[in-house]
């Protein structure tokens, strides 16, 4: 009986919403209008004018990240991120950093499986300084046996802060560890501690001249500032900037197609445990990865999705649940993780994670589909209101999607998916072959 | 299109060889004082120049941006920034009331009654409220901190109305429905259990407890199993009818609306709200600074989490600018003696630091770092000796003018996107601080001396009165803290760990307390 009248409410409502809510996706973003430039070096210069505040933000991507890494020397691009703040012809170690707060700016740098982004907001008439220094290490970067030694202490700080001590720090490394065979997307980022001791100066060396070049670099300008004068400190600044002796390499060992459904059970000393299912997908920009994410919305944004509702909400089988797509620029996975909550048996939270999959072959409603499109409308223009945001779109369109037209475009083409790309794209990649499940026990048996 | 390379050897003097090391250097004016050292283990391709720094451009203006401040007849004080550059709209709504205000025993209560705001309200169930922001591509989040609780809703600009009609309700007429209390207790005691476990919430928490005794501000906002689990219906009921009321509430409307549509919007979904009395806080003294060491011991950890600190001031007082400089200079961002010593100097360390937090009624000053437990003993003495030297020594002129000039050249940052202006603005509303001192800022900033920060620090930091929390593989590291004069301290294992204690330990057999 309550049910019902429950179910009627929502139907009722339903309908309501329709009424005052219009149909037609979400509010068009303001276009994200660019400038792309080419150094005869090969760096690529991407402009986008912003004069709302009088600041601008400089961020370098380098192409190069743990895919690029070579087998038991993982971890090699993000100790080189740190590297790149020990000094340079003309900075002095560590003061990258502390030069950009003199003038009360911000400057960090981070790595992920694709690349190594070097980042720097400041107030606008400070653009000469940062380009300066970013050119500078790009050319003359010091390598020296000491700071390569006292440096690896401090990412191994880091590796114990953010892998090895907190419960679940360790999930993401388990769940590529078990989801890839040959791909290096199967290695964490941060990488092994033994292969970096293992590391040597010449490797340093070698890395440096190998990735550290301008045709496989990325500056992004955007902010406040006067387009000439910009390109004229382009110009200045990494002009001179030597092109790269070689081409830089990009033989990575690809993924195969996995003929047989996997399963993996570890033990780790954390407090509840985790189920985790993996299919493999494809690569961000993919005409597929579009219907792809819109099954990440349906399956896990906000309290409607389906993953939420069904385990966490209706169930009480999880504390937390969710699920998404990768967004890496080669072949990816799609993983959903659940924690069990206590009394509730993992069994059960594996069958459930794995119907969801299942019945998204059967299709997404048509409103399923608008909310998705409407949430895809709302990360897409809250992800465009800050310089920084503006330089990360930018970043990725150029670098990982290769097409500085989907910085734009992409919202049309997402624009476009309909139920049945959804439903082709579910039935293509969810299949049990390319499935991997993994559940997480506590060590020493269940504590409740 | 490509541009042609220009090539600029020499164009700013290639052969003075200055070395950026010092960042006085790049004062504007002042950019060619010193002569550097000359390194020559650069990696470079190229015999690459040595150069000075380029001079900044001509510096562009930097205005607070504008904003309207009005009320509501019903006493709601309201924050309008309108901006048009994305087409979206955030409304912040804020009650004066949060996990400080929890009845004795009835440790989060605050956050279970903003946890259930949105589980139904009016004439909506948890699953429509659900549906229909997330229909409309929004995004509505509740919840509750130490002195305040919110409801923050982003939307669409088309959806200004759907965003008013939910929050309004929500904040109004929450259901408190028995099933959806049940749920979320449920969800809340299964998240206890994982932050129990965690070394960054366990060291948090004790670290609270220890400095702010059992004022409000030390006592679990998260509850503990044993008070969420007696919280009823009409716990929820009563403090939602107490507090939340519109003369105890703030809203800020941001984004692309312009401030007279934004306030029709107000008026029409508030105006009805009826006012109440709110119950004056009865306010304790948190008790005085006194040296206390306690030791969580979590036979797997790796690293330890440490925290030092103790009691400072409240959010509204006459010294907060100096000590908040100071506390700067410690362990803040644009200077950070303890980043430069434990992980530049002695790479013991990722990432150090030290805040100053400032609530309504007290705050306190906290540092904190994690480092393998070899070094547990190693990092603690390196805090505590900058407690002491911050202290006893007068910061340089040139440290403070440093970290001076982060905050002023950081300022235009703040003022970016509508969301971060209007936070600035509610938080002058919130703690009653004069909104005319927004513009100000740099005079602020700049009024602060060395003096001054040397006077505050004799008063304000207390290095014998230290209050210590490590989390960590106690056997590993216990036996070397009398070396470094913390030969005192208790033990306490990680799982036998009980917030309203006074010695922090569950009821049980007793552990080894020393």
């Amino acid at each position: 009986m309550k049910k019902l009248s429950i179910l009627l409410l929502a139907l009722v409502a339903g309908a309501l919403a329709v009424w005052y809510v219009p149909l037609q996706a979400a509010v068009r973003p303001p276009k994200l209008q660019y400038q792309r430039l080419v150094l005869p070096n090969g760096l690529v210069v991407i402009l986008h004018q912003d004069k709302s505040t009088p600041i601008v933000h400089v961020e370098l991507w380098y192409h190069v990240g743990s895919k690029n890494e070579r087998p038991g020397r993982t971890g090699f691009a993000h100790f080189f991120e740190h590297m790149m703040f020990k000094g340079s012809r003309n900075v002095e170690p560590e003061q990258h950093t502390s030069i950009v707060a003199s003038v009360g700016g911000q400057a960090n740098a981070y790595t992920n499986e694709d690349t190594t982004v070097f980042w720097q907001t400041i107030p606008a008439q400070y653009l000469p300084l940062v380009l300066w220094m970013e050119a500078d290490r790009m050319a003359s970067l010091r390598i020296d046996e000491k700071t390569f030694v006292a440096e690896r202490e401090v990412v191994k700080e880091e590796r114990r802060m953010r892998i090895e001590n907190p419960p679940y720090g360790l999930l993401n490394e388990l769940i590529s560890f078990h989801a890839y065979d040959v791909h290096p997307y199967k290695h964490p980022v941060i990488g092994s501690m033994t292969d970096l001791n293992a590391a040597t100066i010449a490797d340093v060396r070698e890395f440096y001249s190998t990735y550290y070049v301008p045709e496989n670099a990325t500056l992004m300008i955007v902010g406040d500032f006067d387009t000439d004068t910009a390109i004229e400190l382009v110009n200045r600044h990494f002009g001179q900037v030597p092109k790269a002796a070689k081409p830089v390499p990009r033989d990575i060992p690809q993924e195969p197609q996995h003929t047989k459904e996997r399963r993996v059970t570890v033990e780790q000393p954390w407090p509840l445990p985790a189920v985790v299912v993996t299919y493999q997908v494809p690569y961000n920009g993919h005409p597929d990865s579009y219907p792809m994410f819109v099954m990440s919305k349906t399956l896990s944004d906000g309290n409607t999705a389906r993953i939420y509702r069904k385990l966490v909400y209706e169930t009480g089988l999880a504390l937390t649940a969710f699920g998404s797509s990768s967004f890496l620029e080669q072949p990816g996975i799609f993983s959903a993780v659940a924690l069990v909550n206590p009394g509730k048996s993992p069994d059960e939270v594996e069958k459930a994670l794995v119907a969801e999959f299942d019945k998204l072959k059967d299709g997404i409603t048509e409103r399923e589909l608008q909310r998705a499109k409407n949430q895809f409308a709302r990360d897409y223009i809250l992800s465009r209101l800050s310089i920084k945001e503006k330089a990360s779109q930018l970043g990725h369109a150029e670098v990982i999607q290769k097409d500085m037209a989907t910085a734009d475009g992409e919202f049309d083409t997402f624009l476009a998916v309909s139920q049945d790309d959804v439903k082709r794209v579910a039935r293509k990649y969810f299949v049990p072959e390319g499935r991997m499940i993994m559940r997480v026990m506590p060590r020493g048996g269940a504590r409740q | 299109m490509t541009i042609k390379a220009i090539v600029t050897l020499g164009f700013f003097g290639a052969l003075t060889g200055i070395v950026a090391a010092n960042p006085e250097l790049l004062r504007p004016g002042g950019a060619s004082r010193g002569e550097g050292r000359v390194r020559s283990d650069a990696q470079s391709r190229v015999d690459w120049p040595r150069q000075n720094p380029p001079p900044p451009l001509p510096p562009r203006p930097v205005t607070f941006p504008p904003y309207e401040l009005r009320k509501l007849a019903n006493g709601m004080q309201v924050v309008l920034v309108s901006q048009n550059e994305q087409p979206a709209i955030s409304v912040r709504l804020l009650v004066r009331a949060g996990a400080a205000q929890d009845p004795k025993g009835k440790h989060g209560l605050a956050m279970m009654t903003a946890t259930l705001l949105d589980q139904g309200a009016g004439r909506r169930t948890a699953e429509q409220i659900a549906d229909e922001i997330d229909f409309i591509g929004g995004a509505l989040n509740t919840g509750a901190g130490t002195d305040l609780s919110f409801i923050n809703a982003v939307v669409m600009k088309d959806s200004y109305h759907v965003a008013l009609d939910l929050l309004s309700s929500v904040v109004q007429q929450p259901t408190f429905a028995q099933e959806e209390i049940d749920r979320q207790k449920q969800q809340a005691l299964s998240a206890l259990k994982v932050s129990a476990e965690d070394p960054e919430s366990v060291a948090d928490r004790i670290i609270n407890r220890l400095i702010y005794g059992f004022h409000p501000y030390g006592l679990p906002g998260a509850g503990t199993a044993e008070s969420l689990t007696g919280l009823t219906r009409n716990d929820l009921v009563d403090f939602h009818r107490k507090y939340f009321v519109p003369n105890n509430a703030l809203i800020a409307v941001v984004g692309d609306i312009t401030p007279d549509d934004a306030m029709a919007g107000l008026e029409k979904y508030f105006a009805s709200w009826k006012p109440g009395e709110v119950p004056a806080m009865q306010v304790t003294e948190p008790p005085d600074a006194t040296r206390r060491v306690i030791v969580i011991d979590k036979k797997d950890a790796v690293q330890t989490e440490i925290r030092v600190g103790h009691i400072a001031i409240p959010r509204k007082h006459n010294d907060y600018e100096a000590i908040h400089q100071a506390v700067k200079i410690l362990g803040g961002e644009g200077a950070n003696r303890l980043q430069q010593v434990l992980r530049s100097q002695k790479q013991l360390t990722y990432g150090a630091s030290a805040d100053l937090d400032t609530y309504k009624w007290a705050g306190a000053v906290i540092a904190e770092t994690d480092t393998q437990t070899a070094n547990t003993a190693e990092a603690l003495r390196v805090m505590v000796d900058e407690f002491t030297r911050l202290q006893r020594e007068r910061v340089n002129d040139s440290e403070l003018e440093g970290a001076q000039d982060y905050m002023v050249g950081h300022f235009p940052l703040t003022i970016e996107v509508p969301d971060a202006i209007a936070t600035q603005v509610l938080n002058q509303l919130f703690y009653e601080l004069p909104v005319e001192d927004l513009p100000r800022y740099r005079e602020r900033v700049l009024r602060v001396t060395p003096d001054e920060i040397q006077r505050v620090a004799r008063w304000f930091i207390r290095p014998s009165q230290l209050s210590v929390v490590l989390v960590g593989d106690a056997d590993r590291f216990v036996n070397d803290l009398k070396g470094v004069g913390f030969g005192t301290f208790e033990r306490i294992p990680i799982e036998r760990v009980d917030l309203l204690a006074a010695d922090f330990l569950k009821p049980a057999a007793r552990a080894d307390v020393r």
